[in-house]
């Protein structure tokens, strides 16, 4: 057997967090061989992350967990890039922030602004100076200054702990290939859930899958580990290469691309009317919709880039900017223009009345202490009986995957859990309108289905669906309409193949007939 | 609200040692904090903001805006000493309240000591940025290094807290959270806000304390610094302008003085 030498290694690992009676790992060996790239996959929880930082000598150096090894060997050198692109920086400015890891390694300052340039020349993260607001960046380029913060250490082991599952499509790709660039002569150990970018790159040596219970599946090459455990990867919940089109041939899968006309009514008032409608911020326009219609059973995907303007439509309709033109909610006109704060507050009354709101961070959203309470609090404050509450609560439990944990603290849920219960609480009042702000970003596969699957159950009900997304499968496959929002504007609205039905053709007969209206509203 | 505080053109204040500026100030509070005599504490008070007006940078119309809040921070702090403070020559009296000649001029010379507080500290902050200001006190004041790096991420961190208020607040709206009247009402309403947001903060400080560890932030290397600090002739002008100010701040009111009151305290 060739010998080889291990960059970083562990014996017989026993961890357990405090206070809780499982082990996460129970005699765990693992190593990785120096120059290897390694990828470690597994369902949410089972302590892939954990392992990553034990092995960095994070836990228990930084991060006291009590934990027993019989042998362990750290990388002579590592850097760790985190998920959260937000809460790896200390300092404000860029320069400032790459300086503080060259100051920490002790590089004279006359080199600091050469060594600068050239790691972000690297990442790929082209700025017009060094002196450039971290807050002014997106995301996906947050992400890539963090990388290159960590290049600085050049260091020979680099873990990455999920370092793309806050990203939009295109910073997820952007960071991968900047990592594939500088992946070279150094060790990777990835924990990820999103990995259809990862795999297209050619990125990963050797997959390593963990069970629920912290232990080795298996583990090989990645098509090899891709064959062998598919259903376990869904089951998990992974994003690896295909997913979709698996989803998609499923029965559950498939009621999401079945043809949508059951319940469009052409005819009646439509859900939501706008024509030249617009919301603003600080007296800036922040958001135009020019004319659109929303009407009962539609599901509108709305993409654009970060700053476009989405989340500023979403409230805009539920009441919270101040807005002028048309708006039409189940055909009665809505006061724009100014309001006084009263009018303000009765408006705000009535759209959360007949519109569900769903945060892009649900603990954000939650105003009870139990799961149950949760989903009954909008309930009780219509005024519904004690009986008709606890029923509608259990039927809506039951549905959203909740029934069990109806004492628990809303935080105390996993990731998708909550998300699945903060829909739940929106939708419970079986509004008319549903509008969800990202719910599906930084959800593991199966629960971004099985959210779908929930608004497809209310949309079949008759709910419109007005969601924010950067998945362009929802957007164009499972939506039935996809608007683009660019610049503060809706520029176009498009039909999916599922709307797709002469029937129920939203558009082109609208526009016939809306435009002479819309022009004598605008020469007033 | 980062470009309002970007001043308009770079002053002597600017320029000096943050640390130094630091101290001088602290000796500026001193004098202040220390002064009885009346007329000079009034003179103070408005030569420090005429200073304000000319060495801070900024323009005049966010000048005016700032110290806006003066007028509130004199009337609340002088009410007080007026209305209840000790005193013999009593002018007008109604239940509790009580408005001596003691009294009133000793409401006035505590209005006029915030006023010149509030004058000195904002002079401070708006010719300070707060990392060249933990940059010079590592670098002069010898502040270990850890300190001051986790002043500076919480700096960071403060405006996150912020937008996610408002964030919260927009959710209690839409979820028709009608606060309950009273104090338990009000111990309902700090919980729904408390809780998200501590836990939120909670978690993210965590997590930048790890990272910033992570990237080898242990001190056990000699640091550099990418912002060099060190005294310079500034310092001395600066020290030099302050001087002259308390100086012409005391002469006027031996000179000039309005109010003919030496020592307000009440024997």
């Amino acid at each position: 057997m060739r010998k080889e030498i291990a960059a970083t290694e562990v014996q017989e690992l026993r961890l357990k967090f405090p206070g809780e009676a499982e082990f996460v790992f129970k005699d765990l060996d693992f190593s990785v061989q120096r120059g290897e790239h390694v990828l470690l996959l597994g369902p949410s929880g089972c302590g892939k992350s954990t392992l990553l930082q034990v092995l960095s000598g994070i836990i228990p150096d930084l991060v006291e967990i009590p934990m027993r090894t019989s042998a362990q060997q750290l990388p002579t050198s590592w850097r760790f890039l985190f998920q959260d692109p937000d809460t790896q920086f200390c300092m404000p400015y860029v320069d400032e922030e790459l300086a503080f890891a060259l100051e920490n390694l002790g590089v004279s300052e006359s080199e600091m602004s050469a060594r600068m340039e050239a790691v972000l020349a690297k990442v790929g993260l082209e700025l017009p100076e060094l002196h450039v607001p971290i807050d002014s960046l997106s995301q996906g380029m947050k992400q890539r200054l963090a990388l290159a913060s960590v290049l600085l250490g050049d260091p020979e082991v680099l873990l990455l702990d999920e370092p793309s599952a806050l990203l939009d499509p295109q910073g997820r790709k952007q960071i991968w290939q900047a990592i594939a660039k500088v992946a070279e002569d150094r060790t990777l150990i990835i924990v990820e859930h999103r990995i259809e970018e990862l795999t297209a790159l050619g990125l990963v040596d050797r997959v390593v899958l963990f069970g629920p219970d912290g232990r080795v599946l298996g583990e090989g090459a990645p098509d090899e580990v891709f064959d062998t455990y598919r259903s376990e990867l869904a089951e998990f919940g992974i994003w690896y290469p295909g997913v979709w089109e698996e989803y998609f041939a499923s029965e559950e899968g498939r009621r999401l691309l079945e043809p949508a006309r059951n319940v469009r009514s052409t005819n009646g008032p439509g859900t939501v009317e706008l024509r030249n409608f617009r919301g603003f911020r600080q007296g800036r326009p922040v958001i135009e919709a020019p004319q659109v219609t929303v009407r009962p059973g539609d599901w509108i995907a709305v993409t654009g880039p970060n700053g476009a303007g989405k989340s500023s439509l979403l409230l805009s309709l539920i009441g919270l900017l101040p807005t002028e033109g048309i708006y039409m909610l189940q055909g009665g006109r809505m006061e724009t223009g100014k309001l006084s704060s009263r009018a303000r507050r009765r408006q705000l009354e009535r759209t959360s009345r007949e519109i569900g709101f769903v945060f892009q961070n649900p603990e954000f959203q939650f105003v009870a202490d139990r799961v149950a309470d949760e989903v009954a609090f909008s309930l009780r404050e219509d005024g519904l009986g004690t009986e008709v509450v606890h029923e509608r609560v259990q039927v809506y439990l039951k549905q959203f995957g909740l029934t069990g944990l109806e004492g628990r603290h809303p935080y105390q849920l996993s990731l998708g859990q909550k998300r699945r219960l903060s829909v739940a609480a929106a939708a419970v009042r079986e509004q008319r309108l549903l509008l969800l702000d990202e719910p599906t970003f930084g959800q593991d596969a199966a629960n971004t289905f099985a959210i779908l699957q929930l608004c497809e159950e209310l949309r079949r009900r008759g709910t419109a669906i007005l969601m924010v997304t950067h998945e362009e499968r929802i957007a164009e496959q499972v939506a039935t309409q996809h608007w683009e929002v660019r610049d503060g504007r809706i520029i176009s609205l498009r039909k999916t193949p599922r709307a797709a039905d002469p029937l129920a053709e939203p558009f082109a007969e609208r526009e016939q007939r809306g435009r002479p209206e819309a022009e004598a509203v605008m020469t007033k | 609200m980062r470009k309002f505080l970007t001043p308009k053109r770079q002053t002597w204040l600017h320029r000096a040692n943050p640390a130094a500026k630091l101290a001088l100030m602290i000796l500026l509070f001193l004098l202040t904090l220390f002064t009885h005599r009346l007329d000079f504490i009034f003179y103070q008070a408005i030569l420090f903001t005429l200073l304000l007006f000319l060495f801070s940078g900024y323009e005049t119309w966010k000048i005016a805006l700032l110290i806006l809040p003066f007028a509130l921070i004199f009337a609340s702090s002088a009410a007080t000493m007026i209305l209840f403070g000790k005193g013999e020559q009593v002018w007008w009296a109604w239940g509790l309240f009580r408005i001596s000649e003691e009294s009133f001029f000793r409401g006035i010379h505590i209005g006029l000591k915030a006023v010149a507080f509030a004058a000195e500290g904002l002079l401070f902050v708006l010719t300070t940025p707060s990392v060249a200001l933990f940059y010079a006190l590592m670098q002069q004041a010898k502040l270990p290094p850890k300190y001051a790096y986790s002043f500076m991420a919480s700096v960071r961190l403060l405006p996150m807290v912020w937008e996610e208020l408002l964030v919260r607040r927009n959710a209690l709206l839409i979820r028709g959270v009608r606060r309950p009247q009273g104090l338990a009402g009000l111990v309902a309403q700090a919980k729904l806000y408390a809780v998200p947001l501590l836990s939120q903060s909670i978690r993210r400080a965590h997590r930048v304390a790890v990272a910033m560890e992570a990237k080898a932030f242990d001190g056990n290397r000699p640091r550099t610094y990418y912002y060099r600090t060190a005294y310079s002739r500034y310092d001395v002008l600066v020290l030099l302008l302050l001087v002259f100010v308390a100086a012409a701040a005391y002469t006027l009111a031996l000179l000039y003085p309005p109010f003919h009151i030496a020592d307000v305290r009440y024997h």
